[in-house]
């Protein structure tokens, strides 16, 4: 079985990467914003994996047990919001928000 | 862990076991001033904590991989315990309006300023991690606290996906440094390791993500938007907290590679690249806050260009002035908190309710009607133009005596150019103040007659300190050299 050598693994994880910030900048429907993020997060997370399988260390998964945990926590402020957009405009469009201006 | 390092990480520690035990205390009891109280204590042990602590950077001690306590740090942490006791000395006003009891409020606060701690105290992208996302996911809650307010929805989410999408970017590029060198810790020096594309392309993520929470010049179109859209005194906390702590790891992170730009060729790409965001930060900041009707929006793109200029002390290449960089970078974080607590403690006792919004005509004729907060608000706004017998002009002169021995001749001019555009606005506040007034606000006017004097004391504070520091400025400048 041949090694994969770190390059490609950090090629694939920049792809995942701008695939979800293309995502975060065209969607218009915040619920998709926020599975974007996800899947930002989720690339590095790739990237931090193959480094420390290279390295032969645990810092690499450690990183990525911790990217987790922001991943849960920035969902559940994300979707509380997201709740409280529903009520507000009844709509989940991210253009209804851009009252402020000067 | 030995007992130095327990010692020496007290005021993180004070704070933390506050966060739990406000916790706890809102379980027993949920009291508005209760809450308040023990938050105001458990800031306060904190700053005597760090107060007590030994200044003196040859002791600086290494606890775990994770953290490193120096003098410097301690010195940032200072700034930030005192800008948040400001915070919530702010809130308790804004909070009393309401009917609701708000005790989570608190503890959002006392969570920013752990990872403020932490942040300045890290070095090891891992704790630099931790602290960040502990200060952004509060700072989120606190933006959009204010639920009634029609902006709140809007500029809390825009903060989220865009704090979110600046620590992806400063993720991916830890994960691309991480992948080169193998080591989290900022200080890795080895000469074996090709510091190839993947490594500057790293580096510049990782600068990005960094530039996105400084609001430095492409990355700063939320910055006007989330501070007016946030309640008066989380926008303090975002201009003075979160800014002190960001460009402070910055700083520690920049300086720790530093020998690794002198090793490799392209090192000078970087430099430029830094040089470029300074330029560009200062200008831009400057010239969109000339239209501004609205105090919070011109603090915002002022506060753009003040961090454009703080860059400068990133600029320096010979290591022997690194400690020279970092008295004037804390010297002008210094003079920038003390004259963005003053604003806001200003514009959040003018706004005493709700419908008005903050714009500058609000002023109109305010020195009239309350001399004090007119000076409070003439020294501040001095201090933030640089004008000489303040603090702000003692910290420009800094920045320009570092320029001047890095040989930056072009950030020189953008400084130069940038003051003297911001003059044009901020002598544009000074005069309102001055105008007769038009039309008569009688519920101000009532209010600013009975301000009661816990607030007439803090206001003569802050004006006291803000002339005394410009007019000696050695006394702060003696500590920092001790430092």
């Amino acid at each position: 079985m041949s090694v994969i050598p770190l390059e490609h693994i950090l090629i694939l994880a920049s792809i995942l990467f701008v695939i979800g910030f293309v995502g975060v900048i065209v969607r218009k429907n915040t619920l998709y914003i926020l599975m974007s993020l996800e899947v930002m997060l989720n690339a590095v997370g790739v990237a931090f994996i193959g480094a420390g399988s290279v390295w032969q260390q645990a810092d690499g998964q450690v990183m990525f047990i911790l990217i987790l945990t922001l991943a849960a926590a920035e969902v559940a402020v994300g979707l509380a919001l997201l709740l409280q957009m529903q009520t507000r405009f009844k709509s989940l469009d991210i253009d209804l928000l851009s009252k402020l201006k000067g | 862990m030995t007992l130095t390092m327990l010692y020496s990480l007290l005021p993180i520690l004070i704070i933390a076991f506050g966060c739990v035990l406000s916790l706890l205390l809102i379980a027993w009891r949920r009291s508005q001033h209760l809450i308040l109280f023990f938050t105001l204590a458990i800031l306060t042990s904190a700053l005597i904590a760090s107060l007590l602590m030994q200044f003196d950077v040859s002791q600086a001690v290494q606890v775990t991989l994770l953290l490193k306590v120096d003098g410097y740090g301690h010195f940032a942490f200072i700034l930030v315990l005192l800008a948040s006791i400001a915070v919530s000395l702010l809130s308790s006003r804004w909070l009393q309006n309401s009917i609701e009891v708000h005790d989570e409020y608190f503890v959002l606060l006392q969570l920013v300023v752990l990872g403020a701690g932490i942040i300045v105290m890290s070095d090891h992208f891992g704790a630099l991690f931790l602290g960040f996302e502990l200060l952004s996911i509060a700072l989120v809650g606190l933006v959009g606290y204010c639920k009634v307010s029609q902006y709140s929805v809007e500029s809390s989410f825009k903060y989220l996906i865009l704090s979110a999408t600046a620590s992806s970017f400063m993720l991916l590029g830890i994960a691309f440094i991480y992948s080169q060198t193998g080591v989290l810790s900022f200080n890795v020096i080895n000469e074996q390791i090709s510091y190839g594309v993947f490594y500057q392309a790293g580096l510049l993520l990782f600068l990005v993500g960094i530039a996105f929470k400084l609001s430095l010049a492409p990355f700063h179109f939320w910055t006007p938007d989330v501070y007016q859209g946030s309640p008066t005194p989380v926008t303090l906390l975002l201009a003075s907290v979160s800014k002190v702590a960001m460009f402070v790891v910055l700083m520690k992170c920049w300086f720790s590679q530093l020998a690794l730009f002198a090793v490799v060729p392209k090192g000078a790409g970087i430099f430029f690249i830094m040089g470029l965001l300074a330029v560009l930060s200062m200008l831009v900041g400057n010239v969109l806050a000339l239209k501004q009707q609205n105090v919070k929006r011109l603090l915002a793109y002022s506060s753009i260009a003040h961090m454009g200029y703080l860059l400068i002390v990133l600029m320096i290449i010979a290591p022997q002035s690194i400690s020279l960089a970092w008295q004037s970078a804390l010297f002008y974080l210094s003079a920038y908190v003390l004259a963005t607590v003053s604003i806001f403690m200003a514009l959040q006792l003018t706004q005493n309710n709700d419908e008005l919004m903050g714009e500058i005509n609000e002023w109109q004729g305010l020195f009239w009607r309350s001399r004090m907060l007119a000076l409070l608000i003439i020294v501040a706004i001095l201090s933030l133009a640089g004008i000489p017998l303040t603090m702000g002009f003692i910290g420009k002169f800094y920045l320009l005596n570092l320029a001047v021995e890095a040989q930056q001749w072009w950030l020189i001019a953008a400084l130069i150019i940038g003051s003297g555009i911001g003059l044009f606005y901020y002598l544009r506040i000074i005069f309102v103040l001055f105008l007769t007034e038009k039309n008569v606000n009688v519920e101000q006017i009532k209010w600013l007659n009975n301000m009661s004097f816990f607030h007439r004391t803090t206001i003569f504070v802050l004006t006291f300190m803000g002339v005394f520091l410009g007019v000696f400025p050695d006394s702060l400048a003696l500590v920092l050299t001790l430092l």
